[in-house]
């Protein structure tokens, strides 16, 4: 009973995302959904495949399927501005875990890179498509083995979970050399980032999803980037991220979740 | 399989004084004498008898396999004049049929009570074992939720690591009695207090002692020899471990690790590994530095000191900061 129990739960709570993206409950294992995925997100468009234009950093092997770091970044060398970043978990419920649309704030001239941490919900592929100002489309990929981090309870302490919900942090970090015109940020979020899959013993019913789905980044009133994000992001949503030396390199952040609530913050002074 | 002698009480993994001796020497005259219950078949679950009526079988620092069959935590029972309870089930079915021919080969009571720690695999999947028994399976009042909402993923990954004819018979079976603080099981004779701590191992910790002999059962609150496993709030457990240093009991068994052990010495090596990775994370989160640099440093200079470091520790870290990036 509390196994079929589970699977409904997880299936409905599949069947209730709306996303564009969404392929079903689960992929087989063994079925690669790349290609219908990508016809899905970039239709007939080319992509070039590991060209360098793109890096992605993720462990081989996830040690916590439910919190996985994941950097992209862009080498010094691209030197173009970019258009936007999406990452891709294959196999998960909901494949793409967010977009990032660049703006004018974003910064050239060194290295760029954005990175968070993810759910794995299976042995899956992983990929970094970016877009840059040429309309090119360049992507990396890596394998990762993972599992169960999606269908997971991955609060450690439920009760605790939604404590503080909405408390931020955003940090601001001056480059190690003036001269450098790249900048580096954090911004972190108390939200238990639920993706609707997990059941609540108590009352046999699934905990209602509910997920940071965008997050704006502005500095000094410029746009860094507009973030889409799915739960695929791991509960407490960790960002750090690059953008370009302004005036005035203060940022502000706002975030809103499924439910239409609005979180907003700005940077500490630099340096803290 | 290593053989435990019937004097094997003390077992605190260093040299022992001449003074520690002779109380021992002296503690084994007062008592009746204490049984060592081999295991019958090659394969089967062999106890020791660590205080009168209190016996303890010693689970392999081992990861879960085809061969030792999710033996791989401690598994006690309490004899009383009326009836026994069983702490904890070992990690398979078939695991736990060997450990209920263990009890039965010591006493033929009613096994009324079932007992489990806290929720991880190794502690629960022998349930099963003792459905025959229709006894009441007693955990703290979170262990429900927590095994509830991870059963599909503990059923997958041990039966991929079990292989099938260890897996069989395996059942998630949940606590028909929740214990919201504590509660007391009488045995007949002696009885046994049950307390729910907070969140530190896992959320779902529950410990017990037998009044008879003074002794305190911790579960996974205490690792020893094997690494600790992090699952709950590495705050919450370095606080719960210096609560736990100032208690009296005569003796602790551990999750993981000898059949018995004295506190307060048994505690120091877990709050030496936990007390390490919160003060190396801390440092790291302070300098700016990310997860990723954390799992490459944090808590390495603990590496020699335990078994399966490696498969566990980097979790751990995880955890911790993840954590502590909040304080």
């Amino acid at each position: 009973m509390l196994l079929s129990l589970t699977r409904l739960g997880y299936a409905a709570g599949a069947a209730a995302l709306a996303t564009v993206l969404l392929l079903g409950p689960v992929a087989k294992a063994d079925e690669d959904v790349w290609p219908a995925l990508k016809q899905q997100a970039f239709g007939d468009r080319a992509i070039q495949a590991e060209d360098g234009m793109v890096v992605l950093e993720i462990p081989g092997t996830a040690e916590d399927a439910a919190l996985v770091p994941l950097t992209v970044r862009v080498p010094p060398r691209v030197a173009q501005t970019l258009k936007s970043l999406t990452i891709f978990i294959d196999k998960n419920p909901d494949p793409k875990v967010a977009t990032l649309h660049f703006g004018p704030a974003q910064g050239t001239g060194g290295e760029r890179s954005f990175s968070t941490r993810v759910r794995i919900d299976n042995f899956s592929y992983v990929r970094a498509v970016l877009e840059t100002e040429d309309g090119v489309l360049h992507m990396a990929s890596k394998f990762v083995a993972a599992a169960g981090g999606c269908g997971a309870m991955q609060a450690k302490d439920p009760d605790s979970e939604t404590v503080g919900l909405g408390k931020m942090i955003v940090k601001t970090f001056p480059p190690a050399l003036d001269a450098s015109p790249i900048w580096s940020a954090q911004v972190m979020i108390k939200h238990p980032n639920s993706n609707g899959m997990q059941l609540d013993i108590n009352t046999a019913k699934v905990i209602p999803a509910r997920y940071v789905d965008q997050m704006r980044v502005k500095r000094g009133g410029e746009l860094v980037f507009d973030m889409d994000g799915t739960f695929s992001i791991s509960t407490n949503p960790n960002f750090r991220f690059t953008f370009g030396r302004g005036a005035d390199n203060s940022l502000d952040v706002a975030i809103t979740d499924t439910d239409g609530a609005k979180f907003a913050a700005q940077s500490e002074p630099s340096g803290f | 399989m290593t053989k435990f002698a019937p004097h094997d009480l003390c077992c605190v993994p260093c040299q022992i004084s001449r003074q520690d001796f002779l109380r021992a020497a002296l503690a084994l005259a007062a008592s009746p004498l204490l049984r060592f219950v081999p295991a019958k078949a090659a394969e089967g679950v062999e106890v020791s008898e660590i205080a009168p009526g209190v016996f303890v079988h010693q689970g392999r620092y081992e990861l879960q396999s085809p061969e030792n069959r999710g033996d791989m935590a401690n598994a006690s029972f309490v004899v009383g004049t009326d009836s026994v309870a069983v702490i904890d089930t070992l990690g398979s079915a078939v695991a736990g049929r060997e450990l209920r021919a263990a009890i039965r080969a010591v006493t033929d009571k009613p096994i009324r009570y079932v007992i489990n720690t806290h929720m991880h695999p190794d502690h629960v999947f022998g349930n099963a074992a003792f459905k025959q028994d229709n006894p009441t399976f007693v955990g703290h009042y979170k262990l429900a939720r927590g095994l509830g909402s991870r059963a599909e993923r503990y059923l997958a990954i041990n039966k991929m690591m079990l292989g099938d004819a260890a897996f069989e018979g395996i059942e998630i079976i949940l606590p028909t009695l929740a214990v919201e603080t504590s509660t007391t099981l009488d045995l007949g004779g002696r009885s046994l207090v049950l307390e729910t701590q907070r969140t530190a191992h896992t959320d779902n910790d529950l410990t017990i002692t037998d009044t008879a002999t003074d002794t305190l059962f911790l579960g996974d609150l205490l690792f020893s020899v094997h690494v600790p496993t992090l699952d709950g709030s590495i705050k919450g457990w370095l606080a719960l471990l210096d609560d736990l240093a100032g208690k009296k009991a005569a003796r602790v068994v551990p999750g993981h690790g000898p059949h018995a052990m004295e506190l307060p010495e048994a505690l120091t090596p877990e709050q030496r590994y936990l007390a390490t990775i919160a003060a190396d994370v801390r440092k790291l989160i302070k300098d700016g530095k990310t997860l990723e640099d954390a799992t490459k440093t944090a808590g390495f200079s603990e590496r020699d000191a335990w078994k399966l470091f490696d498969h566990y520790h980097v979790r751990n870290v995880t955890a911790a900061f993840a954590e502590l990036e909040w304080e």
